[in-house]
């Protein structure tokens, strides 16, 4: 059996309700993330994609199954599983250079060589200009580029991210979105990112895990072999593949078929 | 002058939530005070009202000059010292616990039943048991006042606290943050400028448990002024001490105000 980053093995999670009831958001779901790679997690409202990502980050446990991260069991949040929220979480008291230090500091990295590193994620996102700035003054897509620098200067093993371009207009997240591409081929950070958006799936995936609703199960493991071996960088680039088409008829149809439940 | 606005719609008086410009902020803000001292210059000056009971403007100021001439300053600043020790007291006391109890479920679990409990009790319900177990020097007005602000300022910190968004303190603790980090590097930067506000409204309540104090246990203090001044029917200064009091309060006021900005600039500078 080949070695994979992550390896998630028949994971359940049942939450208990009032009066006894409980309901299960995630029914016997496994799969493995690559090293490097970009795995998107897909599906409607109810499919349980973001339950499945907080298990991985350690904020929820599952109630059955395993999540291991190369071979170990994930117990809790830590740093090799840094996280991107769809809210804004910029520490409003620092400014833009000392949120992206905060991880390094609180984990010993020496001050200097924190400077360097934030310095460095900040120029990858865009935001020289900024590093002095209080977060406040930025826009939400700029918040957004802090929450990323912050956490790959933190250095983790997989970056995931929870619809985080979901409280983006609509340009700005196309921006985004590019940006995430640019950051895995400079960074070869291996990433997991949760959206309901067909077509922001297609375009950062190199795997796309399909799940159906209540509970949340997966249906299919798309592969978007359309795509050419180097990433695509721009969003225009990408509707002009040949099969883009086929692909997203396909990816509707079945979120079509989960809304008809 | 009237401000020519083209748009052919009659500006009236009372319009929902339209701003008021600052010209008609300023006279309005001046002309409430006119209005106050004209019905009291009025009233005192045609004999309205009696002037042992209600003195003019005038009598007021003079009592005032004359009150501070002859050391009523060491009573100004006695009341103010019983305010900072006891207000300080309190704050050393409710942060900690309050950041606590919003941080820490064990901790609200064993506290919260605790301090809501007593915050329904009066603190001036304390007065004869402070004195009988304290005397009669500081001791027992600095526990009134401590009494009065610390479980409202316990739970208004720990609610605060609690209110911290999620998605914060999951951030911090994905990026490798033990507990401590937690508390102390997110969630305690984050409550700060709640704070300073949630101490800023219940100072007030210390100058009204104080008050109560000296009029009821002091023989010093602005409170044991005004009620010496009773004895002797000196209205005049009663209402000095009213006024000290009041511009004390706003003074306070400012400098949280000021200490509000100095320390979270961020909170300034949002466009």
């Amino acid at each position: 059996m080949s070695q994979h980053l992550l390896q998630i093995n028949n994971v359940s999670k049942t939450f208990a309700l009032s009066k006894g009831r409980s309901l299960t958001a995630v029914d016997d779901v496994s799969f493995a993330v690559e090293k490097g790679s970009i795995c998107v997690l897909l599906g409607p409202s109810g499919s349980g994609k973001s339950t499945i990502l907080r298990m991985i980050a350690g904020l929820e446990a599952q109630s059955s199954g395993t999540i291991a991260l190369k071979g170990a069991q994930i117990d809790g949040p830590a740093r090799e599983r840094g996280m991107v929220f769809q809210a804004y979480t910029s520490f409003d008291w620092m400014s833009v250079g000392k949120n992206v230090e905060f991880g390094m500091k609180i984990n010993g990295v020496p001050a200097k060589e924190r400077r360097e590193r934030a310095a460095h994620f900040i120029g990858l996102v865009g935001l020289s200009k900024f590093i002095d700035t209080y977060p406040s003054q930025l826009s939400g897509g700029m918040r957004q580029r802090v929450a990323i620098a912050r956490t790959l200067a933190n250095a983790p093993e997989v970056l995931l991210m929870d619809e985080p371009f979901g409280a983006l207009d609509a340009e700005t997240r196309w921006q985004m979105q590019e940006l995430m591409i640019e950051v895995a081929e400079a960074s070869g950070t291996t990433m997991i990112i949760v959206t309901h958006d067909i077509e922001e799936a297609i375009f950062l995936a190199d795997k796309i895990v399909f799940l159906s609703s209540h509970p949340g199960r997966i249906k299919e493991e798309i592969i978007p072999e359309f795509k050419p071996a180097k990433r695509i960088r721009n969003k225009e680039e990408l509707l002009e593949c040949p099969g883009y088409i086929d692909i997203e008829r396909k990816i509707m149809r079945m979120m079509r078929e989960e809304g008809q439940h | 002058m009237r401000q020519k606005i083209s748009t052919g719609r009659k500006p009236k008086f009372l319009q929902v939530r339209v701003s008021v410009p600052r010209r008609q902020m300023l006279i309005s803000a001046i002309g409430v005070w006119v209005v106050f001292f004209g019905i009291w210059i009025l009233a005192t000056s045609l004999h309205w009202v009696n002037p042992l009971l209600v003195p003019a403007p005038g009598d007021v100021l003079g009592a005032t000059v004359r009150l501070f001439a002859n050391g009523f300053g060491s009573d100004v600043l006695i009341s103010m010292m019983r305010v900072l020790v006891s207000f300080t007291l309190a704050c050393l006391v409710a942060i900690p616990l309050g950041v606590a109890m919003g941080a820490f479920p064990a901790v609200d679990a064993i506290l919260a039943p605790f301090v809501s409990a007593w915050r329904y009790l009066p603190a001036p319900s304390f007065i004869p048991i402070l004195l009988m177990w304290f005397g009669t020097g500081e001791a027992p007005k600095l526990a009134l006042l401590f009494l009065g602000v610390i479980f409202f300022l316990i739970t208004l910190i720990a609610d605060h606290t609690k209110e911290i968004r999620k998605e914060l303190i999951e951030t911090a603790l994905t990026l490798g943050a033990g507990r401590w980090a937690t508390v102390f590097g997110v969630m305690l930067p984050a409550v700060a400028p709640n704070i300073l506000t949630a101490m800023r409204q219940m100072l007030a309540v210390v100058w009204t448990y104080l008050v109560i104090a000296e009029i009821v246990a002091s023989t010093t203090g602005i409170g044991a002024m005004m009620m010496r001044a009773r004895r002797f029917l000196h209205t005049d200064e009663i209402l000095s001490g009213i006024i000290v009091i009041g511009v004390m309060g706003l003074i306070f006021d400012k400098v949280f105000a000021i200490l509000h900005r100095r320390l979270f600039p961020y909170l300034q500078e949002v466009r």
